[in-house]
């Protein structure tokens, strides 16, 4: 089965997201008339094809192969609308020419990124939901593996591609690409200087590679020589060679010429292989573009379809004038004005800047600039939101029904079998009460922890918006270890599990991707640390860390000690009983340590409040000292009982919580019996108005009332103090201080009354009768009297 | 022989003169498309900007960072339109627009230097008074500013400090950039601008005595913002090199401070201007003022001027925490807190090598 002319088929080198090689490739195919398309892709992928040819699916799309079984291992092959893959898929169905894919098979691809993943491919494993770890190694290749390369060779020495890019007197590897591969219009260009850069990239690389590299070297050359079989077996099938055109992404071009090495049946039956299935999903451009290990066509995939539409109209040279209009109508959306004559002088400058590199046309960065320049007058983050847009756009494909039988579907079904909680998979609700705490009467690990694990689930699907699992308030207060649920399922949860396959391949991997996405949003210390708590809870330990970043972040901002204190206490749970979750809380540490010194540091500013903000602010400082006293060993408590002090002696700041601060001293024996004596005779002294001195008393009563009622010196000088007040004064005291004790309960009330009975020699029973019995009527007129009480100006 | 001897004598010279060598160089080696009214083409001048090689001459750089800004600057300035250079004090802007000036058009000296008492006169013409009076209106008596010189020559004036002008000042510009003519009524005549015109001017963004500029005027100047230096490395070579000329140049009889203080000294600077620790984990609340490149310069030579004065000599963590006080807190208490959150959150976690600084710095706040 030696064919005679096996160099002669064609070769089409492409980056995979290229609308100048697209535009090449069908000038190029237009001319040759192949029969037969061969493409870099999975050859069992081959029968998706008329799916993604079929009319009704709108790129973005992706093909995407997932394992069946654990642990998932995913690989992804993303196609937009200026793919070359895919135009070629579309020019050989409209043609009438056999296509193919030729590229290992997705079994042998997956089960070979186990074996190179632990040298190569590490850090993905622990980055789950940032879709790298669906990254195709299939695509990785030619210049998209700049990533890859500056990976391996660390940010020391700067990366083939970023020499390629100074030596052309490029600021970076992209802009080299579009401006010497993307705008060059010259027929057949295109593929004679792929091919030729291929062969000397190789020439420089291969042999590094070889070195640093071996197993990357030896999987593109397995990968490879399998291409080279498949080429051999479509001219075996009767496909004249000189009819044949194979594209495939540029580091493989120069590889691929020469057929006469290729794999051998007992070769390919070695592969390792793993049982995988294959499906078609929509994707989206922002997920494109956050993708990474692709080059051109990754981080701008509207703008690439913007000179992919301009270049099938046939007049690329519009690009730039389309580009900074998009942008400019989105700046003036947003409200800032911005006129025509800027856009046209932004087109200039983007010209000029070009023609400074010799370039035929600006480049992104070219338009970026200019637009930074022109429309932003020189500040990025006016136009920023609008180049983002422009750039990534918010295209999301779609597909013909019944075509996608997404991964996230399977990953449930096989938790469901794991947590033994497939007998619930009914649309009967029923009840499910858990115990977090390990089982120690089981054996395995696994059914020790089931119930955790269920509780991980749940949280999890709650976080995606699948309704399945509703939590009910738990009986037990304060009982963190138990969960009680009702769960149903309903085709309505079937639907929002198929519509979070957009969101990530597996439940653990969308929801790493929701809580960033929610991240990133968050703009208050409460929300984020209510996220760190809902993180814990999904048990997410890598977003715990980012929540702590985000939640740091916020606090450096915030002067607020009330919503400071809220999320330090919130830390504070999640540190106390992170445990039960098996959790690792240390990293929150350091950041509990911040909240506390920042809601330390600004407790003496926002202590000058109104009443109604000072309740807040008792609530506050509650927190914090719970906060002190719980983690001792970290928090500064010593700076806590010293601006508490500071709050205490001052007299500017609101009374009620100086005379809080007081009273927590005095509950954590700061200040001494002498001292605290001291304070409430200053402050109650006749010459301070009756409304500071009783808000102050108050302020000490909210607290420790058993430490209060056994110091009979205290209740002396309160007596001095009501003695001392003329009526109209008294009658404002009165006021405050009624609201003071009216919080006391009857039993303390009494054991006033007693106290004062007993300072005053009167027998404590009578006392107790009075205050306790029934109001009389000249009584009850003197506090009607009161209700016409004039609070003048407080 | 005397004329060098003469130039010796000033406290600087023009770019023009300075590296008159290089330019001579860079215009026998060019061999690029030149544009109308300049001297060489705008590949060259980028290179005599950011440093390079013209035939066997050597290029020093003039300026060290980005560039990018300086490829759009000068594309700026091809498409014939004004530039304006925006930045913090103490980001180059002056010295890039006298050495553009200087490679495009060979004369660095058309210069409008803006304060809060420059008049339209400065901008547009005046006159010679005693002419005027003697002779009536005539070319002669007629004193044209260095923008109407620049607009007859087909060169570039400069302006300097453009928003510390009067607003009324500053809108004389608008029609002069969008027609490109001076009306002189008196004479019943019109100066065109020949080709190669062009206006540099710069203007700060953060400062006291500022007006604001006009939408009108900003939209007919392309605007480049200058950035402190963009990392460790960079900014602390610019302050190393400056504290030790400084200090021989006056004299100061203190050791020039190690690296180590140099190093801790532009981490505390970096940290605060940009609100994050420099490995990026953190962020850090900034104090109110600039805390510019200059002002690190400033702040390392004060404490040697303490050290040699007061000291022993050698710089110690004390004099050093006396001047970062001074530097970083200057709205009291707002900085002061600022400030104190930074020594507790940051720089005390740091270990034993920044210990004795932040104790001295803690004392020194309290």
């Amino acid at each position: 089965m030696r064919p005679t002319a096996e160099a002669a088929v064609h070769i089409f080198g492409v980056r995979h997201l290229s609308p100048g090689g697209a535009k090449h490739l069908l000038d190029f195919l237009d001319e040759l008339q192949p029969t037969a398309v061969l493409i870099e892709g999975p050859a069992d992928a081959t029968a998706e094809i008329r799916h993604l040819t079929n009319k009704e699916t709108k790129p973005p799309v992706a093909v995407l192969a997932f394992t069946a079984d654990l642990p998932v291992r995913t690989a992804l092959w993303p196609f937009a609308v200026y793919s070359p893959e895919l135009q070629g898929l579309q020019w050989a169905e409209a043609n009438g020419a056999m296509a193919s894919f030729i590229d290992l098979p997705s079994s042998v691809i997956l089960a070979l990124q186990d074996t190179s993943r632990p040298s190569t491919e590490l850090e993905h494993d622990t980055a789950p939901g940032s879709g790298k770890a669906g990254e195709p190694s299939a695509l990785v290749t030619g210049p998209d593996k700049e990533t890859e390369e500056q990976k391996a060779h660390g940010d020391a020495s700067p990366s083939l591609y970023s020499r390629i890019a100074s030596a052309a007197g490029e600021h970076d590897y992209d802009m080299y690409w579009e401006r010497n591969y993307e705008h060059n219009a010259s027929p057949g260009a295109y593929r004679e200087a792929i091919l030729s850069f291929s062969a000397e990239m190789r020439n420089l690389s291969e042999g590094q590679e070889q070195r640093e590299q071996p197993i990357e070297h030896a999987y593109n050359y397995v990968r490879e020589s399998y291409m080279r079989r498949q080429i051999r077996d479509t001219i075996a099938a009767g496909h004249d060679p000189e009819r044949i055109v194979v594209i495939c992404g540029a580091y493989h071009a120069a590889a691929l010429a020469d057929v006469t090495d290729y794999m051998t049946d007992e070769e390919l039956a070695s592969l390792p292989s793993r049982s995988t299935k294959l499906t078609l999903m929509p994707y989206s451009y922002y997920k494109l573009s956050t993708m990474s290990g692709y080059g051109a066509g990754n981080r701008a995939p509207h703008y690439y379809q913007m000179m992919w539409e301009a270049m099938v109209a046939g007049a690329p040279e519009d690009l730039p004038y389309l580009y900074l209009s998009s942008v400019a109508r989105l700046v003036r959306s947003g409200g800032t004005h911005r006129s025509t004559a800027e856009v046209i002088e932004a087109v200039r400058l983007a010209e000029a800047l070009a023609a400074l590199h010799s370039g035929s046309a600006p480049t992104l960065r070219d338009l970026h600039d200019a637009a930074q320049t022109l429309l932003g007058h020189g500040d990025l983050s006016v136009i920023a939101e609008a180049l983002a847009r422009v750039d990534v756009g918010t295209a999301i494909g779609s597909l013909a029904e019944g075509v996608s039988q997404t991964p996230i579907q399977d990953d449930l079904n096989r938790l469901f079998k794991k947590l033994k909680l497939e007998k619930y998979k009914t649309t009967v609700a029923s009840d499910l009460s858990l115990d977090l705490r390990e089982n120690r009467r089981v054996s395995s690990t696994e059914a020790a922890f089931l119930d955790l694990n269920r509780s991980i689930l749940f949280h999890r699907l709650s976080l995606l918006g699948i309704s399945f699992a509703k939590s009910q308030p738990s009986g037990q207060d304060g009982a963190t270890w138990a969960e009680n649920w009702i769960i149903q399922w309903t085709p309505e949860v079937e639907i929002q599990v198929v519509e979070s396959t957009l969101l990530g391949e597996t439940v653990e991997i969308a929801c790493a991707y929701v809580l960033r996405e929610k991240l990133n949003e968050c703009r208050s210390i409460a929300e984020a640390s209510a996220l760190i708590k809902i993180a814990c809870q999904c048990g997410m330990a890598s977003q715990i860390e980012e929540g702590r970043q985000v939640l740091q972040t916020l606090a450096v901002d915030s002067r607020d000690v009330v919503e400071i204190a809220a999320a330090a206490r919130e830390l504070s749970i999640i540190i106390g009983y992170g445990d039960i979750r098996r959790i690792d809380t240390v990293p929150l540490v350091p950041l509990l340590e911040q909240l506390f010194l920042r809601g330390c540091l600004f407790l003496t500013d926002a202590a000058g409040c109104n009443d109604e903000a000072a309740t807040a602010m008792t609530a506050a400082m509650n927190e914090l000292n719970a906060i002190a006293l719980d983690h001792d060993d970290t928090v500064d408590g010593k700076l806590w009982l010293q601006e508490l002090l500071h709050l205490s002696e001052r007299d500017d700041r609101n009374p009620r919580l100086s005379g809080f601060a007081c009273a927590i001293l005095m509950e954590r024996g700061a200040i001494t019996a002498a001292e605290c004596a001291a304070e409430v005779s200053r402050r109650l002294s006749p010459g301070i108005p009756a409304d500071l001195g009783a808000g102050w008393f108050e302020g000490l009563s909210m607290r420790n009332r058993y430490g209060l009622l056994s110091r009979m010196s205290l209740w002396e000088q309160l007596n001095d103090y009501i003695n001392s007040l003329l009526d109209n004064e008294f009658v404002r005291a009165l006021v405050f201080l009624r609201r003071a004790f009216s919080t006391f309960s009857p039993r303390e009330k009494t054991m006033i009354a007693e106290l004062l009975g007993e300072l005053w020699g009167v027998n404590s029973e009578q006392a107790a009768e009075i205050l306790t019995g029934e109001l009389k009527e000249e009584e009850t007129k003197m506090l009607d009297d009161l209700n016409e009480f004039d609070f003048e100006d407080f | 022989m005397t004329e060098q001897a003469q130039l010796q004598d000033y406290m600087r010279l023009p770019a023009e003169i300075l590296y008159r060598e290089e330019l001579e160089a860079l215009i026998k080696a060019d061999k690029g498309k030149i544009p109308a009214g300049w001297q060489m083409s705008p590949r060259s001048v980028l290179t005599f900007i950011v440093g390079g090689k013209a035939g066997k001459t050597v290029i020093t750089p003039k300026y060290i960072g980005n560039t990018r800004l300086i490829e759009m600057a000068i594309a700026t300035l091809v498409t014939d339109r004004a530039l304006l250079l925006i930045g913090e004090p103490g980001t180059a802007k002056s010295w890039l627009s006298e050495n553009l000036s200087a490679a495009i058009y060979g004369n660095s000296g058309l210069v409008v230097q803006g304060t809060a008492g420059t008049s339209e006169e400065h901008v547009r013409y005046s006159w010679n008074y005693a002419m005027l009076l003697a002779n009536g209106p005539t070319p002669e008596a007629l004193v044209k500013s260095p923008i109407m010189r620049a607009m007859e020559e087909g060169g570039i004036a400069r302006f300097e400090e453009i928003s510390r002008c009067a607003s009324e000042v500053q809108d004389a510009l608008i029609s002069i950039l969008s027609e490109k003519t001076i009306s002189v009524p008196e004479l019943g005549k019109e100066t065109g601008a020949r080709k190669g015109f062009s206006i540099i001017a710069t203007a700060n963004t953060r400062d006291r005595g500022v007006n604001e500029m006009s939408a009108a005027l900003k939209r007919r100047f392309n605007i480049i913002v200058l950035p402190a230096p963009s990392d460790l490395e960079t900014e602390l070579s610019i302050v190393k090199k400056r504290v030790g000329e400084i200090a021989s140049s006056y004299e100061l009889q203190a050791a020039v401070p190690a690296d180590e203080a140099l190093l801790k000294v532009v981490t505390i600077f970096r940290e605060l201007r940009s609100g994050m620790t420099l490995d990026k984990k953190e962020k850090v609340k900034s104090p109110a003022g600039v805390i510019s490149t200059a002002e690190a310069i400033s702040l390392l030579t004060n404490s040697m001027a303490l050290a040699a004065s007061f000291g022993g000599g050698e710089l110690t963590d004390e004099d050093l925490a006396a001047g970062l006080q001074g530097a970083i807190v200057k709205d009291d208490d707002k900085d002061k807190l600022v400030w104190k959150e930074y020594l507790n959150n940051v720089m005390k976690k740091r270990g034993a090598e920044w210990r004795g600084l932040y104790q001295a710095c803690k004392e020194m706040n309290e």
